[in-house]
């Protein structure tokens, strides 16, 4: 047994589309309501391995797809800070359990998003590790080449703690990195003097509602207070990066969730005549709306000269924007912004319009799409009492110093994120 | 541009996904379904990249495991799995038929 294993038989939530033996794990879709895995998740086998308790599975949007967690086939996760606001999405019920304060860890996932927008909507920590940092084994496919589990939780050390415990080469996926572990915590503490940070010009552009401008704008002042350099930056392509999310996004689930065909495991459509009725009825019942528009644009996407003149396209700019932000990483420590362009909205707003979903994540798609690590920090409130985030990126394996910067701004702030105290009760 | 996608072509990229989709769907899948494709196309007005493609981030390294059996899933719990299974095998409807469409 580890002597110093500070997580042992601490509670952690797990988002239900990272699967764990013997217990149910849905994806937050009817395809798999029923589903009982067989094998563990290695993230799933690490934590264990540290022998924290997994208290429960979190709800989400449908295989991933969403931005609100509106998406799920049980029902959407409400704001702890408004009960009448979105938690955001995918990873909402992972942000709104760890919101509340019911426990201090969560797993979530992020392939546009999924755990930095919620957790800004939330007011709580949330990192998307380095693509290749953590295993990808036993997390149910939504787009290969950006999907990435990372920690919630509701500060930057345990944050940091729990990014510790889930990292490391595994062999049972071939995209992940052969880095050596190391402690996430080192820099925390540290003073920022020197620290030079990049603002790009279109994270601060009028896409982004002025209160939040301001909050981060007042951040930003008491970094350069603090011994830091902070410059605005011009970064090709961030305004293209929905597009090419959209693209690679809908492209790569349409391939990954032709699995599901009422075969091998989940839900089958009864007594079909043929095998083309099992597959089309299967489907039909068994996906919901937002991932069913996914699957059908995708396939389109990826279907004969359509491939070259869409997917390879985006692969190839793709490229080219992570270079861009390679440069960047020469001469700057981190790149700051805001997470989101706007606080938590209703949940009751409209659903209809299917661009939305992908727009709400325009800030945080680019580091999905370089494969950089990126992170959400509490910054403080709207007018109504809804909390704005802080969006974090570092170079290629660099977290620790995301953490360093995040724990100091952290106790800089010093805010009180407990929404109990603060938040406005409904209902 | 026109606004809205044909039945045919909602029934066509139904057809590539696999999906069976009623006369009432397709109403909105023709207005919805196009306009993302509306937003991919989008990618038409970039320019001045290059024409190299990056697959994902991990960079040059294949990370491929030594080719030796490993750990593997019970073959019993596998079928087990599956929603329709007898014995050793994998139940699946008919596939090949002389109607039906199969």
């Amino acid at each position: 047994m580890e002597v110093d294993n500070i997580l042992f038989g601490l509670p952690i939530a797990v988002k239900d589309n990272i699967i764990t033996k013997g217990l149910r794990t849905t994806c937050a879709s009817h395809m798999l309501d029923e589903f009982i895995p067989i094998y563990n998740a290695t993230v799933v086998e690490k934590i264990r391995k540290k022998n924290m308790i997994i208290i429960g599975k979190t709800n989400m949007d449908e295989f991933a797809m969403g931005s609100s967690s509106r998406t799920s086939y049980f029902g959407a996760p409400k704001n702890p800070w408004n009960k009448k606001k979105i938690s955001g999405g995918s990873s909402g019920g992972s942000a709104t359990t760890i919101a509340a304060r019911d426990l201090l860890f969560a797993l979530g996932s992020d392939t546009g998003g999924s755990i930095r927008q919620p957790a800004s909507y939330t007011g709580i920590v949330g990192m998307k590790p380095t693509y290749g940092r953590v295993s990808r084994f036993g997390l149910v496919a939504f787009a290969s080449s950006l999907d990435q589990i990372g920690p919630m939780t509701k500060n930057v050390y345990e944050n940091a703690l729990l990014l510790n415990a889930i990292v490391g080469k595994d062999e049972k996926d071939l995209t992940s990195a052969n880095q050596m572990e190391e402690d996430f915590t080192r820099l925390i503490g540290q003073d920022i003097k020197n620290m030079k940070i990049a603002v790009p010009n279109f994270f601060m552009s009028d896409i982004v509602d002025e209160e939040i401008r301001n909050k981060v704008e007042e951040i930003i002042k008491m970094l350069e207070n603090s011994g830091a350099v902070v410059d605005y930056i011009d970064v090709k392509y961030l305004e293209n990066t929905v597009t090419l999310y959209q693209i690679i996004a809908m492209g790569e689930a349409s391939s990954n969730l032709a699995r599901f065909d009422g075969i091998r495991y989940g839900y089958s459509k009864e007594n079909p005549k043929n095998i083309e009725q099992l597959y089309y009825k299967t489907r039909a019942e068994g996906f919901g709306e937002e991932v069913k528009r996914r699957i059908m644009v995708g396939s389109y996407l990826l279907s004969g000269e359509n491939a070259k003149t869409y997917y390879n396209k985006a692969l190839s700019i793709r490229d080219d924007m992570r270079k861009e932000f390679l440069n960047v990483f020469k001469d700057y420590d981190l790149i700051i912004g805001p997470t989101t362009t706007t606080t938590a909205y209703n949940l009751d707003d409209s659903m209809d319009d299917p661009s939305k979903s992908f727009m709400d994540d325009v800030l945080v798609i680019p580091a999905n799409m370089a494969g950089l690590p990126g992170l959400n920090l509490p910054i403080g409130f709207d007018y109504s009492h809804m909390p704005i985030g802080l969006h974090i990126i570092g170079n290629s394996f660099e977290e620790a110093k995301i953490y360093h910067l995040a724990s100091f701004i952290e106790k800089e702030l010093g805010l009180d994120l407990n929404p109990n105290l603060g938040g406005e009760e409904v209902e | 541009m026109k606004d809205q996608l044909t039945k045919e072509e909602v029934l066509h990229v139904a057809n590539l996904a696999r999906i069976e989709i009623s006369d009432k769907e397709i109403d909105k899948y023709q207005i919805e379904l196009k306009q993302l494709l509306d937003d991919v196309e989008k990618i038409n007005d970039v320019e001045g990249y290059d024409e190299d493609i990056l697959i994902a981030c991990w960079g040059e390294n294949t990370n491929l495991r030594d080719d030796e059996i490993g750990n593997m899933l019970n073959p019993k719990e596998v079928i087990e799995s599956a929603p329709r299974h007898s014995g050793n095998y994998i139940e699946v409807p008919v596939v090949l038929s002389d109607g039906e469409g199969a």
